[in-house]
């Protein structure tokens, strides 16, 4: 749904629930109103009762008058005289006026006159018709509001017909008794009861609507005019107005003279004939909580803030929904550009593996075809495996399975391994190489030796990937005390002239499927997940992996990583003090092996040239102060080290043992060496280990404990159990250890394994290799069946496991499961000889021990 | 010497509208600045003749919009004119009672005159300018003891969307007069004009007569004094409203007997007008008064609505007169309770703007000296100053009134002669 939609919804939503609320709240007031209107128009029928009884009461004093007047027919004087006695209330007063005159006499003299009783209604009109005055005690007599004619108070008056005698005559004549009594009294009593309508009005009207008594804010004389005044409204509804309200009770709304809306309440004066009681008051007076704008604004602002931020809230997830769309459409992109990278780069060596296999069936007779094409076909095997190989660390990297499986092992010999591992590839490519060591004191550390090997190849086999012929790689490994205890640093700084990298791809290089170079259009290859699985490692093992590069110019990794110290340490290294001359052009190596010589016991005189050598041993030997031994490296500016050896030899005529360092394989200059008279070899880096085996070897005074290279005879006679249900494997690792006049025998099961295990001699088999997967019993049970058997020898047979299950944690279940080692299938002949010489020799040990 | 004067004539008119200029911003309100305390509570009450005066009371309303607390209230007095004097000195006594002019000089009404307070004080601070001139009675003393807050005239309601009909104007001059009227007569119009006939009292022939005889003695000053001591001298003054009253009878323009057919002076006059086919109608402006309320209870008015005005009655050739009398006079009880804030309201009432306000609700003729802002009253704005007759300021006696309403009357009903009536003054 769009943004517009979104708002528009949730604007609607929220004046829906305004609107509801105003309508609802509207119509809380409406019942409360008309439950305000009810108590009062209640109240008003109390009110009524009230004056009702008032009237009654008054009424009935007028009419005790009359019937004492009546009854002793008293003359005017006697009966104004009688009411004069008997009347208490101060201000009321009462007048007799005769019917024909219209005058008569007042209880109460005239003002400014008080001795002047009497009283005129000529002019007055209200006895001019006395039709209104019922026989006495049938109804209330009352008469409208007037003028006092004697005091000019505005009065009101209870009457009834009486008789009173004439004094002249004697003849009884009609006349009218008015019990009178003045507005402002009546109006101080009819006071309304109830505090909540204070601000109330109490009026009385006839039958023809003109007022009786006026509250203040009934205007006109008439309510039906003022009604008609400030309403709109026609005779007809006035007429039907007129006749609800002086014959029924209820209320009506009606305006008043300020167009407020008011609340009128009416009742009929039961005793009074054609009187009615109002009851008025303004709508706003009435007790009716109509401030719910409050509420209705506090709903307002509350949805309009949650609107605002439920608003915001959508937008920042929109974005970060967004971004993360656009993150998983980049992922999606690089897998897919991944995959078709993957397609390409597996595609690739299979094809030199199937095209080159192809071609060798056909040329089978030719024997140096058939050995080229091998090698290319193990190359482009090499290159498969390790594609495959990332692919799968990096499957363990994204799923966060990615473990450690430390051991104790050498870091020297990785180093070493290192340099070895990638001299053919630095030949081949012609690039500068240097592997410089430094301090590097400690040589056993326990941590997972697979991981950080692959850390190191990584790193280093980018630079020598990206390095253009010519170019140069420099490796500084350097060990540094590290803030843990028990640690120690070490420093791997791997420096190039590549190509670089730009700033692009420095932001996103750690991000797996990310290359710089697509291999599709370029013919490195990677898979691009290097890095990121380094880097993951590196993490891992809570190090710090830096890069500093510049596209053209080269780029430098430093890793840094604390490793915990190994328990086991070799013995402590150190020579017989003596003189030993140490000739390398490269000074930065020059001066690690000075220290590293130092460290051994020795005393180190050094050079970078040949000829300065030359020089030196020259002037040792005038003294009579020969070097104990010469180290020499052999590429150098002016002599390399093979011609500074032999004019060492011939024309110094000296021989003093030499050792001839080199940082690639000597092979190529074996020969001529060691014509010239050369003791030695020794590669770079010059570790303390080495050089200390080196020249302990070379002054003859080490047991040769170096395993020989190539020399694989001690392990012929071997008879080793294969447990392997492929043929094809099966086939390839016989074959190769029959190379090496190993024997082997097949079980195509663990269980076939386990009935061979438990029913050969003792000693019959040295070794078993046991794949992991395999039918009716797997590697691991078969394994652990081994182990349980009660033979010693049979629980004791080393088990190598030998599998494609390469994962780390297949490497522990292996170990777990009681077995001595693992092999990654596919495999490597000489790793699988190393691991063969490693069972025989600590076999022999134990059987030494 | 042509250039001369008419340089003088020139500053002269320079110097008259300048004058008027002054005038007219003398006459400009000021906003009402409340003097006391405007949460002052207390009660004033009016007392007047009126059965209502919702006019009042919506002033009342416009007042309690300053001083919300004051409780105003009106109340009619039964036989006003007998118990006025009474009601002064009851417990009920009012602040505001309503005075007339006819009260002057009337030795019942001593006691009333006593307790009226003298309202031209600078100190009240009332604004008189605002009154017309002619409508304010001094005493003696030169003191103002009752201000006129309404007025009344003599004239006719004309129903002009029949004039507009036929396309006549309403008449200014008597010639313009008898020409509407034949006219209407050929139209149809049997009786052009109307008015209450039935008895004396508000008779279209007292209120044709009564401008004219005002006028005459207004020209003769030794004239009004014998026509207010009723010396049967002074009927000859009659002499000329009376016959152009019968000339207006004699021609037929008004229809007597069709007159009579209206059976009370207020009312039924106006009721009858509303019928929409009588082109004029004769009357005083307290029968206009009530027009406003009774357009609604008119069926053919509310059917067939018609626009009217009230006009003077043109019975000479010069055109009609504009009698200019206080109908209703506030005077205030300076013995009654609360006095300051009952002088604070009328010095309240007492401006252009809320006098106009109550003439236009009561529908009464302002006494301010802007009669434009009514429609109905405008044409006696046109009334040029030298045909403005006051008669209070004049002198002219309640007696007075009674005789030449009676001798019209009489006259016009066939019952005396001219001649008969003008002897007769004195003895009506």
């Amino acid at each position: 749904m769009k943004r517009i939609w979104i708002i528009i919804v949730n604007v609607f939503i929220m004046i829906a629930m305004v609107i509801f609320v105003i309508l609802y709240s509207n119509d809380e007031n409406k019942s409360s109103i008309k439950r305000q209107i009810e108590y009062f128009e209640n109240t008003t029928i109390t009110m009524k009762h009230i004056t009702e009884n008032y009237l009654e009461g008054e009424q009935r004093i007028c009419d005790v008058w009359t019937h004492y007047i009546n009854s002793n027919e008293m003359t005017i004087d006697e009966a104004v005289t009688f009411i004069r006695t008997s009347h208490v209330q101060p201000n009321a007063s009462a007048h007799i006026v005769f019917l024909d005159t219209l005058t008569g006499l007042s209880t109460k003299g005239r003002n400014g006159d008080l001795n002047n009783y009497s009283v005129s209604y000529e002019r007055i009109n209200l006895l001019n018709d006395v039709s209104w005055i019922s026989e006495i005690g049938k109804s209330i007599n009352v008469s409208r509001a007037y003028t006092n004619p004697v005091n000019g108070e505005q009065s009101i008056a209870f009457c009834n017909k009486v008789n009173v005698r004439d004094t002249s005559t004697g003849d009884i004549k009609n006349a009218i008794l008015l019990r009178v009594m003045p507005i402002a009294e009546l109006e101080q009593k009819w006071v309304f009861p109830k505090e909540e309508f204070a601000s109330a009005e109490l009026s009385m009207i006839d039958d023809d609507g003109d007022y009786i008594i006026k509250g203040h804010s009934f205007k006109n004389s008439n309510l039906f005019e003022f009604y008609r005044s400030y309403n709109d409204v026609d005779n007809l509804t006035i007429d039907e107005l007129s006749k609800k309200i002086t014959s029924s009770t209820g209320s009506i709304t009606m305006l008043n003279s300020r167009g407020e809306e008011c609340i009128l309440a009416y009742t009929s004066i039961s005793a009074s004939k054609g009187w009615t009681l109002l009851n008025y008051i303004p709508m706003k007076n009435l007790s009716v909580n109509t401030e719910n704008w409050l509420l209705i604004g506090f709903i307002s602002v509350g949805l309009f803030v949650l609107f605002v931020f439920d608003l915001a809230v959508m937008i920042i997830f929109n974005k970060k929904l967004h971004l993360a769309a656009k993150e998983a459409a980049a992922a999606n992109k690089s897998k897919t550009d991944f995959l078709s990278t993957m397609s390409h780069d597996i595609r690739t060596p299979m094809n030199a593996i199937i095209g080159l296999t192809a071609i060798t069936e056909k040329k089978l007779n030719d024997t140096k075809v058939v050995e080229e094409n091998l090698h290319k076909i193990t190359q482009a095997s090499n290159h498969l495996l390790t594609l495959i190989n990332d692919i799968l660390d990096i499957s363990k990297v994204e799923s966060g399975k990615l473990s450690l499986n430390p051991q104790t092992f050498s870091i020297v010999e990785t180093a070493q391994n290192l340099v070895n591992l990638f001299q053919p590839m630095v030949k081949e490519k012609n690039i500068d190489f240097n592997f410089r060591v430094g301090n590097m004191n400690i040589d056993y550390i326990y941590a997972d030796q697979l991981r950080i090997n692959q850390i190191y190849i990584n790193i280093l086999s980018n630079a020598i990937k990206y390095t253009e012929p010519g170019g140069s790689v420099s490796v500084d490994m350097r060990q540094e005390e590290s803030p843990k205890p028990g640690y120690v640093r070490v420093v791997y700084n791997v420096a190039d002239t590549g190509i670089g990298m730009s700033k692009d791809y420095l932001a996103i290089m750690y991000q797996p499927f990310s290359r710089q170079i697509d291999s599709r259009v370029n013919s490195i290859q990677g898979t691009g997940l290097g890095l990121a699985i380094t880097k993951q490692m590196v993490d891992l093992m809570e190090g710090s992996i830096d890069c500093q590069s510049e596209q053209g110019k080269g780029t430098t990794f430093t890793i840094v990583l604390d490793l915990p110290i190994a328990d086991k340490q070799r013995d402590e290294m150190v020579l017989d003090s003596m003189d030993v001359l140490i000739v390398d052009d490269d000074r930065v190596c020059l001066e690690t092996a000075i220290e590293t010589l130092k460290s051994l016991g020795v005393n180190p005189d050094s050079t970078t040239s040949g000829i300065e050598a030359l020089e030196m041993i020259k002037h040792r030997h005038e003294i009579g102060q020969d070097y104990r031994i010469v180290i020499l490296d052999w590429k150098m500016p002016d002599i390399d080290g093979v011609e500074t050896i032999q004019r060492i030899r011939k024309d110094l005529d000296s021989n003093i043992p030499i050792l001839l360092i080199s940082a690639y394989d000597w092979t190529d200059i074996e020969d001529k060496a060691k014509e010239v008279g050369v003791n030695g070899f020794i590669s770079k880096p010059l570790f303390r280990s080495t050089l200390y085996d080196k020249i302990n070897e070379i002054l003859g005074t080490a047991s040769k404990s170096v395993e020989p290279q190539n020399d694989y005879s001690d392990l012929e006679g071997m008879h080793i159990l294969v447990t392997e249900d492929n043929d094809i494997n099966w086939e390839i690792i016989s074959n190769m250890l029959e190379m090496y006049n190993i024997t082997t025998e097949r079980a195509e099961n663990g269980r076939i394994c386990v009935e061979k295990i438990k029913n050969a001699k003792k000693g019959h088999y040295d070794l078993i290799f046991m794949d992991i997967q395999m039918p009716e019993m797997n590697g691991l049970d078969a394994t652990r069946y081994i182990r349980a058997l009660g033979d010693s020898y049979d629980s004791s047979i080393p088990i190598i496991a030998m599998t494609a299950d390469a994962f780390a944690e297949n490497v522990t279940e292996c170990l777990e499961a009681g077995m001595n080692g693992h092999i990654a299938k596919p495999i490597d002949i000489k790793l699988v000889l190393k691991e063969i010489r490693k069972i025989k020799e600590d076999r022999k040990n134990e059987k030494n021990n | 010497m042509k250039k001369i004067i008419s340089i003088i004539l020139f500053v002269c008119t320079l110097v008259i509208f300048t004058a008027c200029d002054g005038i007219n911003a003398n006459n400009e309100d000021k906003p009402f600045e409340p003097s006391y305390d405007t949460n002052t509570s207390c009660k004033i009450t009016v007392a007047g003749s009126y059965d209502n005066f919702e006019a009042l009371e919506a002033e009342f309303d416009r007042f309690n919009d300053i001083y919300p607390n004051v409780q105003l209230s009106y109340v009619k007095l039964d036989d006003y004119s007998n118990t006025i004097a009474t009601v002064l000195e009851s417990k009920d006594k009012p602040n505001i009672f309503f005075s007339y002019a006819g009260m002057v000089g009337n030795e019942s009404y001593k006691s009333v005159f006593e307790h009226m307070e003298n309202l031209s004080d600078s100190s009240l601070n009332m604004n008189l300018n605002c009154i017309r001139s002619g409508l304010i009675n001094h005493d003696e003393n030169g003191n103002v003891l009752m201000i006129p807050v309404l007025s009344r005239t003599y004239g006719m309601l004309v129903n002009k969307d029949l004039f507009k009909k036929f396309n006549l104007s309403i008449p200014t001059t008597l010639e313009e007069l008898n020409t509407v009227c034949e006219t209407f007569k050929t139209k149809g119009y049997e009786s052009p004009m109307m008015g209450y006939s039935r008895k004396s009292s508000s008779c279209f022939m007292y209120t044709l007569a009564y401008p004219m005889f005002v006028v005459t003695l207004a020209k003769n000053p030794e004239a009004l004094a014998l026509a207010n001591a009723l010396n049967p001298a002074a009927g000859e003054y009659m002499r000329p409203a009376l016959e152009a009253m019968k000339q207006i009878i004699d021609k037929k323009y008004i229809d007597i007997n069709e007159c009579d057919e209206i059976a009370d002076n207020y009312t039924k006059v106006i009721l009858r007008f509303f019928e929409g086919d009588v082109p004029m109608m004769i009357c005083a402006g307290d029968t206009v008064s009530g027009t406003k309320k009774r357009e609604s209870q008119s069926e053919a008015f509310k059917n067939s609505p018609f626009d009217y005005t009230f006009a003077p009655i043109p019975l000479t050739e010069e055109g009609g007169y504009f009698i200019d009398s206080p109908s209703i006079e506030f005077s205030v009880n300076k013995y009654c309770d609360n006095l300051d804030m009952t002088n604070e309201f009328m010095r309240f009432l007492i401006s252009n703007k809320e006098l106009n306000n109550l003439a236009s609700i009561k529908r009464l003729l302002t006494p301010t000296k802007d009669l434009s802002f009514d429609t109905i009253y405008a044409p006696f704005g046109q009334v040029p100053s030298d045909r403005i007759v006051s008669p209070e300021v004049l002198g002219v006696l309640d007696p007075l009134t009674v005789q030449i309403r009676v001798a019209a009357y009489r006259v016009g009903k066939g019952e005396l002669t001219i001649d008969e009536a003008v002897e007769m003054y004195g003895s009506f």
